[in-house]
């Protein structure tokens, strides 16, 4: 009987690099506090070591925000939202910092041989806020909530398999999960921040949750206040007394805030700055290998793309570290054409794509494209590095004989269907997801951006449905691998490289660690944090 | 003088009718709406429907406009798309942050403006005259976010740490120092070139030179004859130069991370708020109309031949 997915790996993030995770936590040590303004003893000059020191007002600019801000617990849109559910709200599951799943309201989850009954058993003694008992029944109007029919949610398309009217209580921290179909991701999906647990009767304009922090505050646009929830599970957590979310949505202000220290901390400093902190002894930059790709997107189903080795061969033509290097400066690890870097299946041993000139130039006289090949690349300034990215692909196409004419797009109105999306040749961006909940998000046939148009490969679509309804996870890995061999040979995206993401905060803050998510300040891990006082 | 300010009104708000419809049409001609922008990545069909049902967006784009005129006419702005606030509620402190950084920047430029172009005046063609036209000329020339994201470079943080290039929520009154003299920068120099020119016509002219030949002191001469007759068309590019204020605030407040409308102006277009984005366009262009309503009547106030007409 599989109880929790148990990475049997645990792995540690492979590939090392010119910049280790361990750099993150080093570059607060090597900084000597001398010149830091609230000095702290030696002992604690990086952000993680030394005894934590309760209380403080915790100041954080956050990429982002503005009018259509939300407290509401399941409707998270933009980085600021997403940074205050993760304060004020808690999931049953959660992803630990290395991108394994661990129960976090739940103390257990187990599901049945083929994964259409789940079995969730809450931890003793949770509270709300506003000091009522997280029960059974709180999990449930959570989840209706979530999959409301006539209003669902975010995290609806996540909890698909689950049956609306059979969940059943079973007594005050047991429910009974019963699933139209196996559903083998449901920890994954239990994990995800916007699907967290909110009690009976929730108010969203007066928010309570079971998260470490509560509301005090809240100004849309512009920032909100939180204070210690005295009744938080995790034993002497939070440590800072209050927390405020300040909303940043342009770079150069944010690290301006940080700079004259009017907030001491910040996410996601653009890669073009990162030298401007580096050089302040006062600031500590961290800096977080994520499972967040940028691929490049053929269309299977369109010339020139249909043709697989045109496919093949566009896959040769990335040159990938020089595009990491101009593209993100630098701050990214190299890709193989696969997603899904967290997840215990990632296949480390498929042999690494390099460029290879030659051999692309080979494959596209094969295909009938002897005397030169145009493409338009439509790009768009989506995240950061997408566009300088399409720039360089543009080049060394050029020296294969491929002409990129490039199309930008207007970032909101990249995937619109009025623009063409999902284009021939395109570009994207997505977060770390493990590999089928991605394949549902974007591979599979009607998959809300199935960019590729991938999924119509029977073979392939056979094993990821084996996949979902094998609950043994080293039985289901297995099946998985061999899906991501075809997709690694044949499929339609050029996946070449994770993106680094660089968070920066003053040498007072401490115990803030990387996390593989995406989600910057690992995954906006408040909780943990703690200032010199 | 009344029957003109009335017509000037009405005119006023036509105008505002024209604006209001241009910006509509408008947002109607960009791609995608507002239910798809506040989704974003997570717009999958069925929150879509929901969403554009509770925004009404089905309805044809002309009843869409016709509601909201409805609403106008009750004094009603609507409701905000990405906020489900009343758009009222939603701009009162916005709207104050603004106004209180457009005044600061008129009440620091506009004296110091003037004092320097009358001085200029009096001191044609020596040094202090050829700086200030250079200084205005250099000023006037580079876009006002670039004087912004100059002055932080050379008095925040990064260069002389004097003041805070960032508003803070709790931060003290000299985080205001920049933003104001950046849009003081931003208006003054039309304003110094008009006082200069004008200036100079006055005290050129025949009743400033009899003055003179009959002895008066230069002071009186100066505030008695020559300031008067100068203030009409100086008046008009003060007003000119304010009513530009309620759009350049708008990079401004990005800049600085200013809470004001300019960073709401922004945000709005960017979700595709209608409701948001024509009540701030139109409260910008009603400052237009009646800044430069009131240049007028004071244009016409200054010159005696209007202020006696029967009109």
């Amino acid at each position: 009987m599989p109880s929790l997915p148990e990475d049997p790996t645990a792995r540690v993030l492979g590939v090392p690099s010119r910049r280790s995770l361990l750099k993150a936590s080093a570059a607060g040590a090597a900084v000597t506090p001398v010149l830091a303004a609230c000095g702290g003893d030696e002992e604690t000059a990086s952000s993680g070591d030394g005894e934590p020191q309760r209380g403080g007002h915790l100041r954080v600019g956050v990429a982002g925000g503005g009018a259509s801000d939300t407290l509401d617990a399941h409707e998270p849109t933009d980085n600021v939202d997403i940074a205050r559910n993760y304060a004020l709200y808690a999931s049953l599951m959660r992803y630990s910092n290395d991108g394994t799943l661990e129960p976090y309201l739940a103390e257990s989850l187990e599901s049945n041989d083929d994964g259409t009954e789940w079995t969730l058993v809450l931890k003793e003694g949770l509270t709300f806020h506003d000091e009522s008992p997280v029960t059974a029944d709180s999990v449930v109007f959570s989840l209706r909530r979530i999959l409301d029919p006539d209003d669902p949610r975010r995290g609806a398309g996540d909890l698909e398999g689950v049956d609306y009217e059979a969940l059943e209580v079973v007594d005050d921290r047991t429910v009974v999960i019963h699933c139209t179909e196996p559903m083998v991701t449901l920890p994954e999906a239990l994990a995800e921040y916007y699907n967290c647990v909110v009690p009976e009767g929730y108010d969203p304009d007066e928010p309570v949750g079971c998260g470490p922090f509560r509301l005090t505050e809240f100004e849309v646009g512009q920032y909100s206040l939180m204070a210690r929830h005295e009744g938080y599970h995790e034993e002497g957590l939070p440590y800072v007394d209050e927390l405020e979310i300040i909303d940043f949505p342009e770079d150069d202000a944010r690290v301006n805030a940080l700079s004259s220290q009017n907030v001491d901390v910040i996410s996601q400093v653009p890669h073009a700055q990162v030298a401007i902190i580096e050089g302040d002894p006062s600031l500590s930059i961290m800096e977080s290998e994520t499972g967040m790709w940028l691929p490049f997107t053929m269309r299977v189903d369109q010339a020139p793309f249909d043709d697989v080795r045109v496919r093949q061969a566009f896959r040769l033509i990335v040159d990938r570290q020089q595009m990491i290097d101009q593209a993100l400066s630098g701050y990214g690890q190299i890709g193989n054409d696969m997603y899904a870097r967290m997840d215990p299946s990632y296949p480390e041993d498929f042999e690494q794509r390099d460029q290879d000139l030659d051999e692309a130039r080979r494959l596209l006289d094969e295909a009938g494209h002897g005397d030169g090949l145009e493409v338009e690349l439509v790009t768009g300034d989506i995240s950061a590095g997408v566009v300088a990215a399409a720039e360089v692909f543009k080049e060394q196409a050029a020296a294969a004989g491929v002409t990129v004419i490039l199309r930008r797009v207007n970032p909101s109105d990249y995937w619109n269907p009025e623009e063409g999306f999902p284009y021939t040749f395109g570009q994207d961006f997505w977060s770390a997801r493990n590999y089928i909940t991605q394949t549902a998000q974007g591979s599979v046939v009607g998959a809300p951006y199935n960019e590729t148009m991938w999924g119509e490969d029977e073979e392939w679509v056979e094993l990821i449905d084996q996949a979902r309804s094998t609950a043994d996870v080293e039985e289901r890995n297995e099946i998985i691998r061999q899906a991501q061999r075809i997709e690694y040979e044949e499929g339609g995206y050029i996946v070449w490289g994770f993106v680094n993401l660089i968070d920066a905060h003053t040498t007072r803050v401490h115990g803030l660690e990387p996390a593989v998510s995406g989600h910057p300040l690992g995954s906006y891990a408040f909780h943990q944090v703690w200032m010199d006082q | 003088m009344t029957r003109l300010i009335v017509v000037r009104l009405l005119f006023g708000a036509l105008t505002l009718w024209a604006v209001s419809l241009v910006v509509f049409a408008a947002t109607q001609a960009l791609p995608g709406d507002a239910a798809q922008l506040i989704l974003g990545r997570d717009a999958t069909p069925e929150r879509l429907a929901v969403l554009r049902e509770q925004l009404n967006l089905g309805e044809p784009v002309a009843v869409q406009y016709l509601h909201w005129l409805q609403g106008i006419a009750q004094g009603d702005l609507g409701t905000s798309f990405s906020n489900r606030q009343p758009v009222a509620d939603y701009l009162a402190a916005p709207v104050r942050s603004s106004l209180t950084l457009m005044g600061l920047s008129a009440l620091v430029a506009t004296p110091i403006a003037l004092a320097v172009g009358a001085f200029s005046a009096l001191r044609r063609d020596r040094a202090f005259d050829h700086s200030s036209s250079m200084g205005t000329l250099i000023v006037a020339s580079i876009p006002e976010f670039v004087v912004g994201i100059l002055l932080i470079l050379l008095l925040g943080p990064g260069g002389l740490d004097l003041f805070p290039s960032v508003y803070a929520r709790e931060g003290g009154p000299d985080q205001w120092i920049l933003p104001v003299l950046t849009l003081a920068l931003a208006v003054a120099p039309p304003i110094v070139r008009m006082m200069r020119a004008t200036m100079i016509e006055v005290l050129e002219s025949e009743y400033v030179q009899q003055a003179r030949l009959k002895g008066m002191s230069e002071r009186l001469v100066l505030w008695r004859h020559a300031a008067p007759n100068a203030i009409g068309p100086v008046a008009q590019v003060v007003a000119l130069q304010l009513a530009w204020l309620a759009g350049g605030v708008v990079a401004i407040e990005y800049l600085f991370n200013f809470p004001g409308v300019g960073k709401v102006l922004m945000d709005a277009i960017e979700n595709r708020d209608v409701p948001l984005i024509q009540a701030v366009v139109l409260l910008i262009a009603g400052i237009y109309i009646l800044v430069n309503l009131v240049a007028d009547v004071i244009g016409l106030a200054a010159n005696p031949k209007v202020r006696v007409a029967n009109r």
